[in-house]
Parts: structure tokens; C-alpha cells; sequence
């Protein structure tokens, strides 16, 4: 048994297991809700609930007191949700964020390519409706006989609103993918939703952006890219993208013609483990270090957005860090795999990084 | 509807703290904040101060005002039902006497450095926040003396808290603690109290504190500890934004801060023996160990966070791998301290009964059984034979933590670690690398420690002998002071509980 979670003022719509709390689902879904104490008894995690019915749990009567449990207050820490619930907490509002709802969609598959040995590239044609989404969001596509649904990025870009294409690479022993890579063929119905997430460009900001990509984890910079070009972005754009090998490079010969059209445009396809002595001129290394060696270790002023692997998010963050750029103008997008989605712990130092 | 939005919360507290604030135009502002350059702290841009929490005056006083009321009705009930018979045992009084002694007064003493900040930053969201926490922290201390006061009408050792504060040996731990860092620079002040005190090492001070009340009765005490820890909220995020702050203002401020986190925390851990002794050997029924704490609150929740500083460039403080390794030590070395010094201590000691040894043994399978049992043992058949053991001589004292020298070398806990080094033509010594470490970068400061055993031989404190110090304390000798087993305390609860188990009968 699970219920929707709405939380206001970003409008995102989660879902929540009975006798999980707010905040975890919260924390789990990279909604971040500010907190300390973690178990109800600081009072950091207070949220309204403005629809619906939450158990208080173990909130400690100090932290929550009784005139604010009767004005509608719970703290997310301790909050059980015992029906469908809408909550408004502490956040900000991202100027650059649209609400968008999300919808259901039939799709086609028009075509199914191999970008790389393990990399497909999949066209999902829209039956009947055009998608409205900001570029770098994701959507969840339900696979037949897997259970739940995957989530993708959405490789395109806005303007481009009859179809989604997506990129994905098969992981060993993953149940979605290998349906997609073993089983799925040209003309196959299947069901989206979307979009999802909250990675997309802050526009508003403006200044030179450095984009960090890992694998397929390229296909949300992809969107973004094109949709930033085509409306005539001046300040300097630079992405990297990391693969192992020249093999398990894709989309060169596109980026490659956009830095030639866009002189504000730099594409830096980086190899970490291609042979040595094999005939590749470009960048060699992971992602963190080629942009070290690009920008001399100092990222001052730049916002930077990452997606890939948590490895590669880790290793980038930790290098944006020292060369000083901060959580504020750093936005990721974590590709996480069933197996990955077990939290470490964290401190609460850091909100989305 | 009009066209205009509503204002977010975020903009009204903006308006309501950073709006309020002027560059001054009759004094330069350098005068009027005369204390935030000399750290050598750089800030460049206070407006990208990230107010850790929003909330206004008039919600903070709706806020205190019911949970006041809420204390105070639970504190009421708890003296009409004669809560103080409910205990586990009469033993446990003494937690309360070193809470209200050693503890509280820092309270007041966290009040005053609050202030002192929230007067002498330059950010006006630093200041609003500096100054909030002041207001809770003199909120704590009355509270807590009201809730201890209680005790008082029943228990020695606690009616001259204050006046004990100034004077008594050990407690000049806490007090130099928080003399120290009050005396800093209100950057220092806010790692060492914000930071180090509020955030990293809080759940280690009230967490035993209050879940020993929890496990032994007393409800008044675990109450003025929830209604503080409501408060803790706005003090631990404050002391996150605070340290992420200045770490991102500017690259140079890395280093003072790393040395600020490295002295603080291990300052901070000098101090939490008081609290260690306390879990493993003053609480009558155990919450957990004070290893089973440090490996919880420092050792997991701290290593997770300095994981995350690690982006900064922060390193795991100076020496948390010896205060980990001293985690099996460090409370049984305090507790020997305190029994061989029982005659000059506000509280009483004794030796601990069969099953807490057992319980010991079982908690420290590596150093109990081999390096404190058998002390136990021997002060226990001492005790049997008429000989009780007392320490006559007065003890060396750290010049930094002001902690006799007790403490052993890492490694060797049967050898007693000393340190020291020159400054001036003078020798001052040390209970371990982190307190000579501490010395080394400010012996001008250092140097002017008021010892208190050196202070009794200059003849400072009432006179030559020990009576005479003892008077100077206001110590009720023969009351406050010595075994439990013998004292009026002791008396007092036996007669509670006959007289529960005549009306049971």
C-alpha cells in the first residue's frame, strides 16, 4: 500500500510507503526538506499539511506543540501519511522551474538503434499528443512484465515535442534494460509518464555553463544543449562527456557540427580507459580531471550540471568544491540503478549535492 | 485579486533582518565592528549568508511562552506527587548536581558569547540568528534551575551552584571551556560553540543526559530537556551554515578554521569525560555506554559529516583517532579521580556494586576487566577493611584542559601521559598532545589559565589546608561532599523508601 505525497511549493507528486516518513520518501526522491535531528524531537523538518491525514508518531510535544498540530503542522521526520497527502514546506521555489502536470502517454516505437555496443537509441512516437516538458527532465516508461517503471531522461529537446527519445545502455541483469536491448523491437506499444525532476537549466542566472556528463548520462545535457543553441544563448557553454573507451562514444559527429556552427559551443569528449597508444587525440581521464586540467582547477563563476553515474556526481562535485563552486551552482542528476538506491549516510551538510 | 505575489517566507525574513540593516555613516563601519578582522577570517560577500532557520520575534515568543507553560505544568505535577521519591535511586541525584554545577552555568555562559557575537558580527542574518540563540541559551539555564531546584529542597551539593562555578577544582573544566572561547574572536566563538559545541558534539552531552533522566524517573528533567532540544533545532543548522559560510567565502579561511575544528573538538572531548564518567558509573539504571555514544554520535554521525567537509577540504579533526581510543578509557580514569578526590567534590562517589561491574566488563571487554577492575576490587576490600582510600596531595593540572593528570599514554594505559614545554622561562604542562598542541598556537593566552591547584598554593583560595579551601568553596563538608553510602542524602532516600514500603505493606 502506497500514497501520493504532493509537496508544495514545487508542485512535485511522490510516492510514499506506508510507515515510511515524509522526510525519507522526501530525501529518497531528491526532494530535500531541510531537517537536523532526524527523529522528532528539533522541530528543523516542520512542514503544513494542507490536504490529507499524517500520524504525528513520535514528535516530541516541544518541538511540536499542540496549537501548531491543531493549525495543521507535522514534522517530516515523523510524519506517517495515512492517506493521500499535500504538504507546503520550507523550499524554495526555482524561479527557472514551469509546472508542467504530468500526464500519461501512448508511445510507438518508431525506431530502436545501436549507438554504441551496449547504448540503444530509442524514438517513442507520441500517440494522439505532443509532450510539453522542460529540457533535462526525465519520464517513466512501464515496460511489459517488469515490474514498476524505469525512469529515463529525455534526450531531446522541447521543441521537438512529438516524440521522446532516450538512450540506454544495458546493465547486466537489469530486468528494464534487457527487455529494451533483448526483446523490444520497431513497432512495439508501450505507456510514459512525464515529465519528471527538477534538473533542468537555470536560465535566469545566466554566465558561462560547463556541463559534466558520464555514459548515457549525456542525454539530458543533449536536450539542454540543443534547446540552449537554439535559442541563442551567448555565454560560453562547454560539455564534457566521459565514456570508458572510443567505443562507447555516441553523438560526436552532432556535437562536433554545433561547436563548429556555435563559437560559444566547446565539446570535450573525454576516454578514461581507452588502450594506450591507440590513435585517440582527445582528452584522456575521468570527467573530474579533464575538467581540472580545462579550467585549471578554478570553477568560480560557472554553474555547472552533472549527470552519470554516483561515482562520477561524487568525484565531480568533490573537484567543483575545491575549485570553489558551491552547492548553490552545482545541479546533478543521479542515474540510479535499483542496486544503487541504498542511502549511505549523510550528514545534513549539503541539500542536493 | 491584485496582480502582486504574495511574499515567500524566505523574502518576508529577508526584509524583516537584512532590510533592517544601514551602513553606517557617522563612524566608519570598522569601528562599529571593531572584532571581525583581527581572526584573519575573509568574507567577502555577507549577503550570501543562507539564513539557517526564519523566524520572527513574534513567533518566537508565542513559541517559548507554551513550551514554558508546558515545563512548568510538568515541573508543578512532578513536585505535588513528590517525583523526587520516583527516582531509580538516591545515587542519581548526582547527575543532577553535575549537570546544575557543571553544565547550566555554561548555559549562561553560551547566553553572554551569543550576545557578544550577534553584537560584533558584521552580517545582519548572522547577528539576527547570534542573537535569537542568546535568548535560548538564557531560556536553558533558567529552566534548568527551576527543574533542579526541586532537588534542591531535598539533595547537597547543589544550592551554591554558582558561587561553586568560579571556585571548585573541577569545575574550572567547563568554565575555562567556555571562558575560552568567549574570550576568541566571535568567528572562533561561533566554530567553537556553533559549530563544534552545538552541532558536533551536542547529542553527546544531551542525549546521556537526558535519557539517563528517562531511564531513572526523572520526568522533570527529561522535560526541560525536550523543550531545550526544541530549541536545538535552530542551533544545529545555524552551526552548519556557519561553518559552510566561511569555508566558501574565501580559500584562506580553510586553514584558521581547520585549526579552530581541531582545537574545539578536542577541547570538546576533554569536557564530554565529565559526561562519559557520568554514563558509566553516576546513572543508576544504564542507558548505554559512553563507547557505545562516542562510536554512535561521533564516530558514525561525525564521520559522515566530515566525509561531507572533506568537499571542503576539511580534514577529521586533529586527533579523533586518540579520543576514539581513549573512549575505552576515559571514563573509568575520571571516575578513579573523582572517588580518590571524593573529600573536595560537591557530589558523592562510591565504588560500583557486582552487577555494574559486570556491566562494565561487558560493555569494555578490552580494557575493564585487565586495567580498572582490579582497582575496583582493591578500593572496595580497602573500603571493608576501614581504609578507605583517599588522595591527600593535590593533583597536576593540564595548563590547557585544566584536568588532573590522569590520563595515559595512547597505547599504554598504564602509563600516565605528561607533555610540556617552555614558554617565557617557564614549564607548562600538559595531559596530552592536543592540549600542548593547543597551548603551543596561543601560550600568551594559555599562560594566564587560573589553575585552580595553583591558585590554592599561591593562596588564593581561603587558605593553606584543605578545610580552609573546602570553606572558601561554600562546600557543606560532611553533606555535599564524600561516599553516598554514609551521607545525608543516603539517609534521606532509605527513609523515603521504607516509608513506601510500610504504606505497600
Amino acid at each position: 500500500m502506497s500514497y501520493q505525497l504532493t509537496v508544495e511549493p514545487v508542485g512535485e507528486t511522490i510516492e510514499v510507503e506506508e510507515g515510511q516518513t515524509i522526510l525519507d520518501a522526501c530525501l529518497r526522491q531528491g526532494i530535500y526538506l531541510p531537517y537536523a535531528c532526524g527523529h522528532g524531537l528539533c522541530g528543523t523538518c516542520k512542514v503544513d499539511v494542507l490536504d490529507g491525514e499524517v500520524d504525528h508518531a513520535d514528535a516530541s510535544s516541544f518541538a511540536l506543540m499542540d496549537f501548531e498540530r491543531s493549525e495543521g503542522k507535522t514534522l517530516a521526520c515523523s510524519a506517517r501519511m495515512k492517506s493521500d497527502v499535500t504538504i507546503e514546506a520550507d523550499i524554495e521555489e526555482d524561479p527557472d522551474q514551469r509546472r508542467i502536470p504530468i500526464q500519461d502517454f501512448n508511445v510507438t516505437v518508431e525506431t530502436l538503434e545501436n549507438l554504441t555496443h551496449d547504448v540503444k537509441g530509442l524514438r517513442l512516437r507520441l500517440e494522439g499528443k505532443t509532450i510539453d516538458f522542460q529540457a533535462g527532465q526525465y519520464v517513466n516508461l512501464k515496460l511489459p512484465g517488469v515490474e514498476g517503471t524505469r525512469a529515463f531522461s529525455i534526450a531531446n529537446p522541447p521543441s521537438e515535442n512529438g516524440h521522446v527519445d532516450l538512450q540506454i545502455r544495458l546493465l547486466p541483469g537489469g530486468k528494464g534494460t534487457t527487455y529494451i536491448h533483448e526483446v523490444l523491437k520497431e513497432g512495439d506499444k508501450l505507456t510514459l509518464s512525464g515529465p519528471y525532476g527538477r534538473f533542468f537549466v537555470r536560465k535566469s542566472r545566466g554566465g558561462p555553463l560547463l556541463f559534466l556528463a558520464g555514459g548515457t548520462g549525456v542525454s539530458s545535457p543533449r536536450s539542454m544543449i540543443l534547446d540552449l543553441l537554439a535559442e541563442g544563448y551567448a555565454e560560453p557553454i562547454t560539455l564534457i562527456h566521459g565514456v570508458r573507451t572510443r567505443a562507447d562514444l555516441y553523438g560526436e559527429s552532432e556535437f562536433e557540427a554545433l561547436a563548429a556552427k556555435h563559437p560559444n559551443f566547446r565539446y570535450v569528449p573525454a576516454l578514461s580507459s581507452e588502450p594506450e597508444g591507440s590513435d585517440w587525440a582527445g582528452e584522456r581521464g575521468f570527467v573530474h580531471d579533464v575538467a581540472a586540467r580545462l579550467y585549471d582547477k578554478l570553477f568560480e563563476g560557472l554553474t555547472a550540471y552533472l549527470c552519470g553515474p554516483p561515482p562520477m556526481i561524487e568525484a565531480c562535485v568533490n573537484m567543483l568544491m575545491q575549485g570553489r563552486l558551491f552547492e548553490k551552482h552545482i545541479l546533478t542528476e543521479r542515474f540510479l540503478t535499483a542496486k544503487d538506491d541504498k542511502k549511505t549516510t549523510r550528514s545534513p551538510l549539503f541539500k542536493t549535492i | 485579486m491584485s496582480g502582486t505575489k504574495k511574499l515567500g517566507l524566505r523574502q518576508r525574513y529577508e526584509y524583516l533582518t537584512r532590510g533592517l540593516d544601514w551602513e553606517t555613516s557617522y563612524q566608519p563601519m570598522d569601528k562599529v565592528f571593531p572584532y571581525d578582522s583581527f581572526e584573519g577570517i575573509k568574507i567577502k560577500d555577507w549577503s550570501a549568508w543562507e539564513d539557517p532557520f526564519r523566524l520572527t520575534m513574534d513567533s518566537y515568543w508565542k513559541f517559548q511562552a507554551e513550551k514554558e507553560r508546558k515545563l512548568y505544568a510538568v515541573i508543578d505535577a512532578f513536585a505535588q506527587n513528590n517525583g523526587q521519591t520516583g527516582i531509580s535511586d538516591g545515587r542519581y541525584a548526582n547527575v543532577l548536581k553535575l549537570f546544575l554545577t557543571g553544565i547550566s552555568p555554561e548555559e549562561y555562559q553560551a547566553h553572554r558569547g551569543f550576545a557578544f557575537a550577534g553584537r560584533h558580527l558584521r552580517g545582519a542574518g548572522t547577528r539576527v540568528a547570534a542573537q535569537m540563540q542568546s535568548i535560548d541559551e538564557l531560556r536553558h539555564l533558567q529552566t534548568q534551575v527551576h527543574t533542579i531546584s526541586h532537588y534542591n529542597k531535598y539533595f547537597d551539593g547543589i544550592g551554591e551552584f554558582p558561587h561553586m562555578h568560579d571556585r571548585v577544582w573541577y569545575l574550572s573544566v567547563p568554565k575555562s571551556f567556555f571562558d575560552d572561547a568567549r574570550s576568541a574572536g566571535p568567528f572562533e566563538f561561533m566554530i567553537a560553540i556553533g559549530f563544534a559545541f552545538e552541532y558536533l558534539l551536542t547529542n553527546l552531552l544531551f542525549v546521556p543526559f537526558m535519557s539517563g533522566a528517562a531511564y531513572n524517573g526523572d520526568m522533570s528533567t527529561v522535560t526541560f530537556g525536550f523543550s531545550a532540544q526544541s530549541d536545538e533545532s535552530r542551533h544545529m543548522t545555524l552551526g552548519i551554515e556557519v561553518i559552510k559560510f566561511l569555508l566558501e567565502q574565501h580559500p584562506d579561511n580553510l586553514p584558521i578554521v581547520q585549526k579552530w575544528v581541531d582545537k574545539w573538538f578536542w577541547r570538546g572531548h576533554r569536557l564530554l569525560g565529565l559526561v562519559a564518567m557520568m554514563m558509566d558509573y553516576m546513572l543508576p539504571k544504564k542507558v548505554m555506554s559512553w563507547k557505545e555514544a562516542w562510536d554512535i554520535y561521533f564516530v558514525e554521525a561525525g564521520g559522515a559529516l566530515f566525509q561531507d567537509l572533506g568537499r571542503y577540504g576539511l580534514k577529521m579533526p586533529k586527533y579523533a583517532d586518540i579520543a576514539t581510543a581513549e573512549a575505552e578509557h576515559i571514563s573509568h580514569q575520571n571516575w578513579a579521580v573523582f572517588y580518590q578526590y571524593t573529600h573536595a567534590a560537591a557530589f558523592h562517589t562510591w565504588m560500583p556494586d557486582a552487577e555494574h561491574l559486570d556491566w562494565l566488563s561487558e560493555k569494555y571487554p578490552n580494557t575493564f576487566d585487565k586495567y580498572y577492575r582490579p582497582r575496583w576490587e582493591m578500593w572496595a576490600k580497602m573500603e571493608k577493611e576501614g581504609k578507605r582510600f583517599y588522595n591527600n596531595a593535590l593533583p597536576q593540572l593540564c595548563q590547557t584542559c585544566q584536568i588532573p593528570m590522569a590520563y595515559t599514554e595512547p597505547g599504554n594505559p598504564t602509563e600516565i601521559c605528561f607533555r610540556s614545554t617552555q614558554y617565557k622561562g617557564d614549564t607548562y604542562h600538559f595531559c596530552s598532545d592536543g592540549c600542548k598542541d593547543i597551548f603551543c598556537d596561543e601560550p600568551e593566552k594559555f599562560s594566564q589559565a587560573w589553575l585552580p591547584v595553583h591558585q590554592i598554593f599561591q593562596g588564593n583560595c581561603g587558605g593553606a589546608t584543605v578545610p580552609d579551601v573546602l570553606r572558601w568553596y561554600n562546600m557543606n563538608v560532611g553533606a555535599d561532599n564524600m561516599d553516598y553510602v554514609g551521607s545525608p542524602d543516603e539517609k534521606l532516600w532509605n527513609e523515603w523508601h521504607a516509608e513506601k514500603l510500610r504504606q505497600a505493606s
